[in-house]
């Protein structure tokens, strides 16, 4: 379905409805992006005039066992944001929609959708303080692991062990909800038929998720786990407001360690460097997810 | 803001794809339903489902029940008994030390104008580019999906220079700017696959009638896409007021800070009591639980849209 | 129809928002006019030096009743992470506390941020007032604290010191230690009885203060002005006071003296144990005195230095700084006077503060009497050894997160000392 084909003429006159969006674009996107790689090739305090290094900030991050080991913990951060929530997501929206929707109705599936989904709105400000909170040593969860017994309980976001376990069940707890949303809105559009065959046929629950349900939700499958890796790989607010990085680099994120760099240590050529690696794996990654989906699509 | 870290769902379509069922399907539905209405499984299902909902919202029970004991209740009966005081003076106190009036004010001017900034710049480009089909518009479109997995790290440092330089640092309208094109990339993104399938037949009449291109746009378009416009405001609003980094950056003035700010560099300050924390957790969590419940519909309404297709 | 307008309306009402918004313009700004005076500091409402530049506020008005005075409370972390950022903007205050070191005050006076207070500081006398505290704000041109120009006044000085419980002390019959000795048998004595004795906080600042306290107790002014002044690639070495105090920390934590979960808590955590009597000792700043003499009020409490040199963290407090691209210069200096002034350094001192030139006679509060004896004593007798963060950029951020892994137990002294000795040896190579 298209418009009907337009004259040369007639397009152009739509150009100007461009310029407000192509300038802001410009000044706020293009050019500090420029600009960034610009300095990733610098020496630079941030003030007075950068000094040209060429590739000597690229070859620091080469050998900077700090800036690997925050792309290592990025992986992590993948698990947590995009492959658990969004498996588990998967599950619980068929369960609400599925089985609970039929035999409970709408409103008990909408009302549990609803606090499944009130993590994803919370500012991650205000997420990291409730949690440092409540996983602060003798904070409340411990509070609640020593009434049952456990006398010697974790110290969560102080431990280099469970840190990152830590940090990774927060951001579990707030992105189950988008996936959650995004797969129940796709259910609807199942044809109902395909699961009432697959009833008749006498498959149970689980057999019609995996053969009905996980196979006809690909497309929103991939848009979840394709936007959430992008967000994982970009993490800032949750590190920054629960550990800075810590304890020691346990939790240090590349996003993270390119701000403390312009900000904290004042070497702004090298934060841009490690800016730019990010922009590089994160748009590589994305072409490379798109090319998979066109392709499956295709087949 | 669209490149943030926290990702909200892409919005509706104009696309006859609407949550609920096709039509008819309904009592398709409502026969099969009867059928498995009994047994006890489904009420342990139901159970089980509930029980995680509740362990999902602990930490706002928590938060709530919290900022309202006394210190002294706090420390003789823990976190997780039920408020025996109730006390209102760690929420005055909160409030009033960080000005809460008026960070609230400026989350609330910063994500309103971007809110309609955005959605105005991702009306206009889309319109270009999904009706007017302009050259180019297969490559743009990528280019602006591209630049929203930009992260922002990439661009922070360069924006911060530049709002140095032409006076605009530490100044809400800066946030405002950077914010609205930002989300704009990917409001244009949504908006021009919904127009791209706008019935040309209407544009047809409308043209015949003697429309120009803005009387198209404010007549015929505007009125038949005001869902998804309403949707994509209503991201760009949550978007903005759960920013963290913008604002962070740019604002530091405690007159022009936004809530969220306020509320995130509490972390580094020396006073602080966990009533006090309770406190704040609960000033953090109240704007975003109203919103939702406002928002509700809009945010969870529609299937997938945009990267889908 | 209805519709539309809205829309319409919303889009006019946006322009409007944004128009009116630019004409706000920036909230830090001063004009230059000499009839706005902005101030930021961000010690904690009603502490002593909040009380008494207060109090100095109040005069300011009376003396300039058509000047707007802004003042706006900050918190210590937000300047320490972007003090450079804000100083290198059009956005700056007139006046602002601005935290001491070569990291920070020296790294932006390098970089002309800073307006020169060296003539100024002598015509109005600050330099006797303030004393050997003064050093803190003087930097040399590359920004290394030390002999140059005066970029920083100093109007109240501190140090960190133990503070103890005195009536759990006197339950336990544990004597104020005065060596490293006694202080080991007053926590074991504590430890038997089940009691973890050193209230910490290795998820904030304290645990590197406890960290320096210790390698300061084990150097010499020598080795103190080596590793301010960059003049050597960081000593590793057994003999080296910085791996001692990184051995005994670790070795504190083995004996749980300090509880491990302190990697967890942040300060105001650890302040808590020991105010509210779980913990009988602590190791906190003389920031704390304040707030410790308001809120304790079930014990007795006093304060013992580190045993050891006779050196002590501490100096002179953190700065006033006037940005170069301050608009009123001379209202600044007209706050900065009243901060120096007797009334205000009395007050200050009364309230539990660290004054720099308060007449003893006037100071009659017991506990602010102490505080101001200790830290003339210290002064006068060369004792105060500064800061260890102070000689790199971001050493704070690495110092913490290596004393938190060490505190955990998940790196040893010789790790700690390796981290540390990575940013130290670049900035050394270049500086040196």
């Amino acid at each position: 379905m298209s418009t009907a084909p337009l004259s040369h003429a007639a397009r152009k006159g739509y150009l100007r409805y461009l310029a407000p969006g192509a300038l802001g674009f410009a000044v706020v996107v293009l050019v500090p992006f420029v600009m960034n790689i610009a300095i990733s090739f610098t020496a630079w305090s941030g003030i007075g005039t950068p000094t040209f290094t060429g590739l000597d900030n690229y070859q620091r991050l080469i050998h900077d066992e700090m800036f690997w080991s925050a792309f290592a913990h990025s992986i992590w951060f993948i698990v947590a944001m995009a492959i658990v929530p969004t498996a588990l997501a998967l599950v619980l929206a068929a369960g609400l929609f599925d089985y609970l929707e039929p035999r409970f109705g709408p409103r008990v599936s909408s009302a549990l959708r609803a606090g499944f989904y009130l993590p994803q709105v919370l500012p991650v400000a205000v997420a990291g303080i409730v949690w440092s909170w409540i996983l602060t040593p003798y904070g409340a969860l411990n509070g609640v692991l020593q009434k049952v017994g456990i006398a010697d309980p974790p110290n969560w976001l102080g431990d280099t062990s469970w840190a990152m376990p830590s940090v990774m069940l927060v951001l579990v707890w707030m992105q189950l909800g988008y996936g959650l949303v995004i797969f129940m809105a796709g259910m609807a559009r199942i044809d109902p038929q395909f699961h009432e065959a697959a009833e008749l046929d006498g498959a149970s629950w689980l057999t019609r998720f995996r053969h009905v349900t996980v196979p006809q939700m690909r497309p929103e499958i991939f848009v979840v786990l394709l936007t959430t890796t992008i967000a994982a790989l970009k993490v800032f607010g949750p590190v920054f407001v629960l550990t800075k990085g810590g304890p020691g680099d346990a939790t240090n994120v590349p996003s993270y360690y390119s701000y403390s760099n312009f900000f904290g240590n004042l070497q702004v050529g090298y934060g841009s460097a490690i800016a730019t690696a990010l922009t590089v794996v994160v748009i590589a990654l994305t072409v490379v997810f798109i090319k998979i989906q066109s392709k499956a699509e295709g087949a | 803001m669209a490149l943030t870290t926290k990702v909200a769902p892409p919005a509706t379509a104009a696309r006859p794809r609407r949550r609920g069922r096709r039509p008819g399907a309904a009592t398709d539905r409502a026969g099969s339903a009867s059928r498995h209405r009994r047994g006890i499984t489904r009420w342990i299902v139901l159970t089980l489902l509930v029980v995680t909902m509740l362990v999902t919202l602990f930490p706002f029970f928590m938060a709530a029940i919290n900022a309202i004991k006394t210190v002294g209740d706090y420390t003789a009966h823990g976190p997780l008994a039920l408020p025996r005081s109730f006390d209102l003076t760690a929420i005055k106190d909160f409030w009033r030390n960080v000005d809460y009036t008026n960070k609230l004010f400026n989350s609330i001017l910063i994500s309103g104008s971007v809110a309609v900034l955005g959605t105005a710049i991702s009306l206009l480009n889309a319109y270009a580019l999904g009706i007017g089909r302009i050259k180019a518009r297969k490559a743009l479109l990528v280019t602006l999906l591209l630049a929203t997995t930009i992260p922002q790290e990439a661009l922070i440092y360069p924006l911060y220079y530049l709002a140095k330089a032409v006076d605009l640092y530490d100044t809400r309208l800066v946030v405002i700017i950077i914010s609205s094109v930002m989300s704009s990339a990917f409001g244009t993104y949504l908006l021009a696959s919904v127009l791209s399938t706008f019935p040309p037949e209407i544009l047809e009449a409308a043209r015949i009638d003697g429309a120009g291109r803005w009387q198209v746009l404010r007549h015929v378009v505007v009125p038949v896409i005001r869902p998804t416009l309403a949707v994509l405001m209503t991201l760009f609003f949550i978007w903005t007021w759960n920013d963290f980094f913008l604002p962070l950056i740019m604002l530091v003035s405690n007159d022009n800070q936004t809530a969220s700010v306020a509320l995130g560099s509490l972390q580094g300050q020396y006073t602080s009591s966990p009533t006090s924390l309770a406190a704040a957790s609960l000033l953090g969590i109240l704007p975003a639980v109203v919103f939702f419940l406002i928002f509700q519909r809009t945010l969870t309404r529609g299937a997938v849209a945009g990267a889908v297709r | 129809m209805l519709m539309r307008s809205r829309l319409s309306g919303a889009v006019a009402l946006a322009a409007a928002v944004t128009l009116a918004l630019s004409a706000c313009g920036s909230g830090g700004a001063s004009g230059g006019d000499g009839k706005t005076f902005t101030v930021w500091w961000y010690e904690d409402a009603g502490n002593p030096q909040d009380a008494a530049w207060q109090d100095a506020l109040k005069d300011f008005q009376a003396a300039h009743p058509d000047v707007k005075v802004k003042f706006e409370r900050k918190v210590w972390q937000q300047i320490q992470d972007a003090g450079a950022m804000i100083l290198n903007s059009n956005d700056v205050p007139d006046l602002l506390e601005y935290n001491k070191g070569n990291a920070t005050a020296g790294a932006v006076s390098a970089k002309g941020l800073l307006t020169d207070l060296t003539a100024e500081a002598a015509k109005q006398g600050w330099d006797k007032t303030a004393g050997s505290a003064l050093t803190v704000g003087t930097y040399d041109s590359k920004g290394l604290m030390g002999p140059g120009k005066v970029y920083g006044i100093p109007s109240y000085g501190e140090y960190v010191s133990f503070a103890y419980n005195k009536d759990m002390f006197a339950k336990y019959g544990v004597t104020v230690p005065t060596t490293m000795d006694q202080l080991v048998a007053a926590f074991e004595t504590f430890k038997a009885k089940g009691i973890t004795p050193l209230a910490e906080s290795a998820g904030d600042y304290p645990a590197q203060h406890l960290l320096w306290g210790l390698a300061v107790a084990k150097a010499d002014r020598n080795w103190l002005n080596g590793y301010f002044g960059l003049k050597a690639p960081l000593d590793t070495s057994a003999a080296s006071p910085l791996t001692q105090a990184a051995q005994t920390l670790a070795d504190w934590t083995a004996k749980g003296y300090i509880d491990k979960k302190s990697t967890g808590l942040k300060a105001e955590d650890a302040w808590d144990q020991f105010r509210s009597g779980k913990a009988p000792i602590t190791y906190a700043g003389t920031w704390m005195v304040g707030d410790f003499k308001e809120k304790i009020k079930s014990f007795q409490w006093g304060q013992f230095l580190m045993p050891g040199s006779g050196i002590s963290a501490g100096s002179g407090g953190n700065i006033w700084v006037v940005p170069t691209k301050a608009g009123n210069k001379d209202l600044a200096y007209d706050f900065i006077k009243l901060t120096m002034d007797t009334k205000r350094q009395n007050l200050m001192a009364n309230a539990g503060g660290v004054a720099l030139a308060a007449d003893p006679a006037a100071v009659t509060d017991p506990v602010g009497k102490q505080v101001n004896e200790t830290f003339a004593k210290l002064a006068s007798s060369d004792g105060l050894g500064l800061y260890g963060d102070w000689p790199v950029p971001n050493f704070y951020q690495v110092i913490f997160s290596n004393t938190q892994t060490l505190v955990g137990g998940s790196q040893t002294p010789a790790q700690f000392m390796e981290q540390l000795k990575k940013p130290y040896d670049q900035v050394q190579s270049s500086v040196g």
